[in-house]
């Protein structure tokens, strides 16, 4: 995703009450994370399940959350996912790079970029794909959903190779 | 001293202030001890104990938060006593409850007899203190009042025979009967 989508779904996001972005980098959303970074907005944590426990107790004191990381991280993730944020029902928005999408990607990332969308329905987490058109409209179901108490994500194409 | 009396002690001496505490024994043995509100016992997701405490803490620097972890708890996630250091919560008490075991899982052992938990706190800026015994437990919980930065008891504890009772009340409830003592003791 363009560099200047990627800030406007930042801006779009902590416009909308989005007070905390959470999470460990990914080259997939750089230019999210980089608008975060010099918003002072973003904090960087040493994993994933770290990041979404922040997240949990930040969403308990009722401020919205958002956790950013690789589908690597996500897979890393999936334990705190079942047995913390949906056991009890605890309300963030996941944003998850997706390595994997291009068949020429890098080969680490062919298999969980195969079967994430089949990880993520077997979790029943509620997930939309991002892209240049649909990005407000995706942003706005996510920000809904978690006022309504519920986790989701949204995910970020990989649509370059470097 | 039992993880058991080390929490009655604690959980006691702090009020209604919030708890954080880790899955297995350790929630129990506080559920069983002292129930309240402003306990959030975590069910599963071992480890993040202190994560969702730090989360707490930076959104509510006017209270204090406790985290009552394990050794294995802490040795599993000790990237969270990193990401502490650095964002340097004024309000963060980490309680590590240790057995040099998982006693939780059958009393296997941790490595915490060869690593040294309460120095490697101390590099990551914690102001750190080791309990031995309810005397030196007492001491500290006073001696820590008005300490702003955060804060590490490292407490010794033998290993005990009893077994306390399972956090029966829904994970839901936990969250919403916590979530209501939070804005309640503002």
């Amino acid at each position: 995703m363009k560099a200047i989508i990627q800030k406007k779904v930042f801006n779009y996001l902590l416009k909308n009450e989005v007070k905390n972005f959470i999470g460990v980098p990914d080259s997939t959303m750089k230019h999210f994370i980089d608008e975060g970074l010099k918003k002072n907005k973003i904090l960087i944590t040493t994993r994933e399940e770290e990041a979404i426990g922040i997240a949990a107790g930040m969403s308990m004191s009722k401020s919205n959350s958002l956790v950013f990381m690789q589908n690597a991280g996500f897979a890393n993730s999936i334990s705190t996912i079942t047995s913390l944020v949906q056991l009890y029902e605890i309300p963030m928005i996941f944003l998850i790079g997706w390595r994997g999408f291009l068949k020429n990607d890098a080969p680490e990332h062919a298999k969980i970029g195969k079967i994430q969308p089949k990880i993520l329905q077997a979790l029943s987490l509620q997930s939309k794909v991002l892209n240049e058109k649909n990005w407000k409209t995706s942003s706005d179901w996510a920000l809904k959903l978690i006022k309504s108490g519920k986790p989701c994500a949204l995910i970020l194409i990989r649509d370059f190779i470097d | 001293m039992i993880r058991k009396e080390a929490i009655g002690i604690i959980s006691k001496k702090i009020g209604n202030q919030s708890i954080v505490a880790a899955n297995g024994f350790i929630s129990r043995d506080l559920f069983e001890i002292n129930d309240k509100n402003s306990n959030f016992y975590m069910i599963g997701s071992m480890g993040l104990a202190s994560s969702i405490g730090l989360g707490l803490a930076l959104k509510n620097p006017k209270k204090r938060f406790f985290i009552f972890d394990g050794d294995g708890n802490v040795l599993m996630n000790l990237g969270s006593l990193a990401t502490i250091g650095a964002t340097e919560p004024k309000n963060l008490v980490h309680i590590v409850f240790d057995n040099s075991s998982h006693e939780s899982t059958g009393g296997q052992p941790t490595i915490s007899k060869k690593i040294d938990i309460h120095s490697i706190a101390k590099t990551l800026k914690y102001k750190t203190y080791k309990a031995t015994t309810k005397n030196e437990l007492e001491n500290i919980l006073r001696k820590i009042k008005k300490i702003k930065c955060p804060i590490l008891i490292l407490i010794k504890i033998s290993k005990s025979k009893t077994t306390s009772k399972r956090v029966d009340i829904d994970a839901i409830k936990i969250k919403q009967r916590f979530m209501e003592s939070l804005s309640n003791s503002s």
